[in-house]
Formats: C-alpha cells, structure tokens, sequence
C-alpha cells in the first residue's frame, strides 16, 4: 500500500512538476526512488514535523501541491495547529499522508499506534479524509488527490496488505464501495482491517446469513443513500482500526441520525484499554476485539 | 535588493511620515475597541512602515502577482499595526479601521488574511509565520523565481520551537532570500524576556545556526532601510532592537500595555505625543 502509493505519486509528478514531495526524515527503503529522479520536487524537513507542516502550507501557497509524508501520528497530532491554522484555515493544497495506520507498528509500541488520527482529522475544518483498504484504493486515490486541490489527509496502512478484490475500483465522489454482496446486514469498514470483515462475512455465511462488506474510502461525507438502504436491509456493523471515541463508527452513527430512519448499528473500534500492550497487528487486533469472532458476535448480537 | 544611499535616504523619510500616521491610527483603534497589543503594535510598527515604504516589492496592484515580495507579520497580535499600514497605502478602504474588533468587522484582534488584501498568512498563534514564509521561499529557490520573503517575528516568540528548527532549515536550504526580523522589545506576555525564558545571548545563537545577524535601532529608518535592503549570501535576520509602546512615553516599556487599551484621556495625551515627535 505504502509502495503503491509512492510509485503513484512518482508517475504523477514526472507528468506534474507542481506535486512536491515533502518527509519528515521518513520513509526508508520507499522514497529513495522519488529522491533520484525528482530532486527538484523532494524535500527533507528533518526530524520536525511543527515546521515541516507550516512549511508545506506556505509551498502550497505558491501554486503547488504538496504530499507531506511521514508515520503514525507525527504528520497529524504532532503538528496539529499546523494543520488547523496554516493548512485549513488557509485552505491550502496540502496532502497529509500517514504510514503505519492503527496497529501496524504494534510491536513498537503505544507511541507508534496511530488509533486517533480520524476523530481528530475529521474535527477540522476543509480537510478531506481518505482511507484505502488496500493498493486498488491507494492508488486510485492517489491519482485522485494528484489532480484536487483540497487539504486531504490519506490514511495509509504499511505494506503486505492483502488486495481485498482485484475489481478495479475507481474512487469515485462520495461512494461506499461494496468488496461483497449480501441481504441480511452490512459490514462497513475503512483500510487494511477489511480483511477481518471479509472473514466475518464466511463465517455469516456458514451461518446462512449473507452480509454486504463494504469499505468507505472516502470517510468525510458518507452517501447517504447508500445508509438508508444499509439501514432498510439489516443490521450495520462499522470496524476501523482506531479508537471507539469519534471514529468511523460515530462517523456513520451520525450520518444515520441525519436519516429519518430506524436503525440496528454496532460499532466495533478499539477501546484502548491497555496502551502499554505489545504484540504484531494481528495480536492487537484480537487483543482489542477488532477479529472476526467479535464481528459475528456483535452481528448476531443486533440480529 | 540594492537601492543606493539615495533609495535609502527617500525610504527612510516615507517611512517616517507613514510611522507617524500609523501610529495614530493604532491609538485610535485600540482605543475605540477596548483592544490589547497597543504597545507591541508602537513597537513593531517603525519597522513595517520602512519595509512597505519601497523595501518590500508589495503593492495594491502587484499583491496577487506570484513575483512580489511577501511580507508575513507573525507576531499577530499588532494587527493594528500591520492594517493600519495597509490602510494608510491604500491596500484597502481605511474606513475599515473604524469597526477593528467590531461586529461583523473585516479587522479582528490577530491578523486575518481572508478577505483582507495584503495579507499573507492568519496568524496570531505564535511561531507559525517563519515556517510558512520558508516554504515560500524553498519553493522559490526551487522554481528559480525572485521575490524576498520577510518574516516580522516578537522577541517573546523565539520561545517557540518552529524558530528554531525553521532556523536550521533556512540554513541548510541555504535560503537568503528569507530575512527574518525580530522586534526585540524586551518584553513578552508576564516580564521581560530575560527574565522569562532567557534568549541572550541572541545574536550568536542566530549566528551559530548560520544566518547573517544584523543588530540594529528598530525605531531608526536610515538603519532599518540599510539593513533589510543589504544583500546576502545566507538567510538574515535583524535584531531590531526596539522599545515597546514606542513614542507614547507612559506606554513605554510596561507590561500593563500589552493587555491594556487607552482611555479617552490616554488617547488624546498619546495622539498629541506622537504628533510632536
């Protein structure tokens, strides 16, 4: 997902030389390619992400676009009034790009966990957020943010990623994108932890119950009719690998209060119980109930 | 740029009228809005009067055009300052000075850029305009393209960490067409810098993360116009050594006037002081 999305970004700003490239001393073994070939649109902002960020903004400000690039939680919460002041309020052209998404860099510890990024993202004002569950999304939404000029923050996983369908899957406006089609509830998702839906879903199946699994690329503005029928079919159940508090799932939790709808949700998302735990991305997420036994459960449990 | 001493000797001379006026109109303002930063506005404002006095490239009918010179005043809090210069060069209507913290006003507190010509960046939290104004100038020396970027940063805001990590940045882009002027009036939000969080010795430690240092008298145009118009090879900055609540004798070197706002009887001792000067 993270190679995808920088080969992406190379292709586009060979063709673009308006698209700069901005790290935070980040992103061995991946960029070096960019660094080579593009030397006038890379810059290393050193170990600080405050300046970095106000930095992009103000080469933004000069008519260009700019893909700030860094991990975890550095590029957003470390730099957030960056962000809020001189990228939003300004409305300027600024990408945020994000590596190592929830539990991806779960052995090194809390520090490393990226689990707030989308409540906190979505708090502010102009800014767009993209989520790929997997390298069709990543790049087809890098190819989308290369041509738009709104504050944007992409939420990227590592790399290993499993491809969740191979159908080509264009981004378009606002969609919900279904990986799965069922009639008895929906399983909606963003990024990489789609994967556990899809499992859920065979395990719904074995059940005799069909599930539609859906990932949600676009997490700002959620289509709304494609809710309302969700909400006529079945139960919905949200999963993201973030924390509970002002994720995705109080994302679709109030895009329904605005449908005049009834409506059976669970929202499965990380309480962050134990911060100081340590373990892989798998073990986290089981460790958190993010699986696909907690999926079936919490399914079952609004049936 | 280089303007000659003749360039200098008429900068500095519009610069004193244009002072003078504008620190009228700062009086006025913050009187009639019951609002703070009088004294930062004094004290920053000989040196905003010398860079749009023919220093900085930046007029009402080149503001928008992508080779101007930017001027960002990151100290947002002498917003009085900055719009009352911009008024006074007609960047905008001066009637808009009459409603500053008004309802509805176009003018608030900090320095607001949407719908403000002129202005380049909202500021007001501290430590914003340096990093912003050096990636306008990375992305300058990228394209090739010409204009100076001048940042008008408080003395007090150096505490801040974007300073400094912009500060080796500037230097290892090499980018002297950044220049950096400090208003050095001693004097933060509670005390004295010195006595807050300690920033001599000033000048070496800019020294030290390899810009060009210039020291100067932040209320002399002569001075003023010669240092920001010198030429460099590294990014600059001026010390402009200033005193806070400039040309308003009982406003001078107080903390009580960087919150306080004059009174009707205030305001009219203030205005006849500046006149006189």
């Amino acid at each position: 997902m993270r190679n995808t999305f920088i080969q992406t970004l190379l292709e586009n700003a060979k063709k673009d030389p308006n698209i700069i490239f901005v790290t935070g001393d980040l992103g061995f073994g991946v960029i070096e390619d960019f660094q080579k070939q593009l030397p006038n649109q890379f810059i290393n902002a050193g170990v600080s992400e405050q300046s970095m960020m106000g930095m992009a903004a103000g080469i933004a400000s000069t008519g260009k676009r700019v893909f700030v690039y860094s991990i975890g939680n550095f590029p957003t919460l470390r730099c957030l009034e960056q962000i809020r002041n001189d990228v939003c309020l300004m409305n300027n052209s600024v990408v945020i790009v994000s590596v190592g998404a929830g539990y991806s860099y779960g052995s090194q510890g809390y520090t490393h966990h990226a689990l707030e990024d989308i409540a906190v993202m979505r708090a502010l004002p102009n800014m767009n957020i993209y989520i790929p569950a997997d390298a069709v999304e990543s790049k087809s939404l890098t190819n989308y943010l290369c041509k738009d000029k709104n504050p944007s923050y992409l939420r990227l996983g590592k790399s290993g990623e499993p491809t969740l369908s191979n159908n080509s899957r264009g981004v378009i406006d606002n969609k919900i994108i279904d990986i799965k089609n069922g009639d008895d509830g929906t399983i909606l998702f963003v990024g990489p932890i789609g994967k556990r839906a899809l499992l859920a879903a065979e395990i719904l199946h074995k059940m005799n119950i069909g599930v539609s699994v859906a990932s949600v690329p676009f997490a700002t503005e959620i289509d709304l009719d494609y809710l309302r029928f969700a909400a006529a079919k079945g139960p919905i159940i949200t999963l993201e690998e973030h924390s509970k508090r002002g994720g995705f799932g109080s994302i679709i939790l109030e895009s329904l209060h605005q449908l005049d709808v009834t409506y059976k949700l669970k929202i499965i998302a990380s309480t962050q119980q134990n911060l100081s735990e340590i373990g892989s991305q798998d073990y986290l997420q089981i460790k958190n109930s993010l699986d696909e036994k907690s999926i079936v459960d919490a399914f079952n449990s609004i049936r | 740029m280089s303007i000659g001493k003749q360039g200098i000797d008429t900068v500095a001379k519009s610069a004193a009228t244009l002072a003078k006026s504008a620190r009228i109109e700062i009086l006025n303002m913050t009187s009639l809005a019951k609002a703070s930063h009088v004294a930062s506005s004094l004290s920053v404002i000989d040196l905003l009067a010398v860079l749009y006095s023919g220093i900085a490239n930046v007029t009402p009918d080149n503001h928008e055009k992508a080779d101007r010179d930017i001027v960002i005043l990151s100290k947002g809090h002498a917003a009085a300052a900055i719009y009352s210069v911009l008024a006074l060069k007609k960047f905008f209507d001066s009637s808009w000075l009459n409603n500053y913290c008004g309802d509805g006003a176009q003018l608030g507190g900090h320095v607001t850029s949407t719908g403000v010509p002129g202005v380049e960046l909202s500021t007001g939290s501290l430590g914003h305009g340096l990093p912003y104004g050096l990636g306008i100038a990375i992305s300058r020396k990228l394209t090739k393209s010409p204009g100076n970027i001048f940042i008008i940063m408080s003395d007090g805001e150096c505490d801040e960490g974007t300073t400094w990590e912009s500060a080796l940045i500037a230097n290892h882009y090499n980018l002297n067409n950044l220049c950096v002027i400090i208003d050095r009036n001693r004097i933060q939000s509670l005390d004295y810098t010195e006595s807050t969080i300690a920033l001599e010795p000033f000048i070496d430690k800019w020294r030290s993360f390899g810009w060009d240092v210039i020291e100067v008298d932040g209320h002399n145009y002569l001075s003023l116009a010669e240092s920001m118009s010198e030429k460099s090879s590294k990014p600059k900055c001026i010390i402009a050594n200033t005193v806070k609540g400039k040309g308003v004798d009982f406003m001078e070197n107080t903390v009580l006037w960087h919150y306080k706002s004059p009174n009707d009887e205030e305001l009219s001792s203030a205005i006849s002081q500046v006149e006189k000067n």
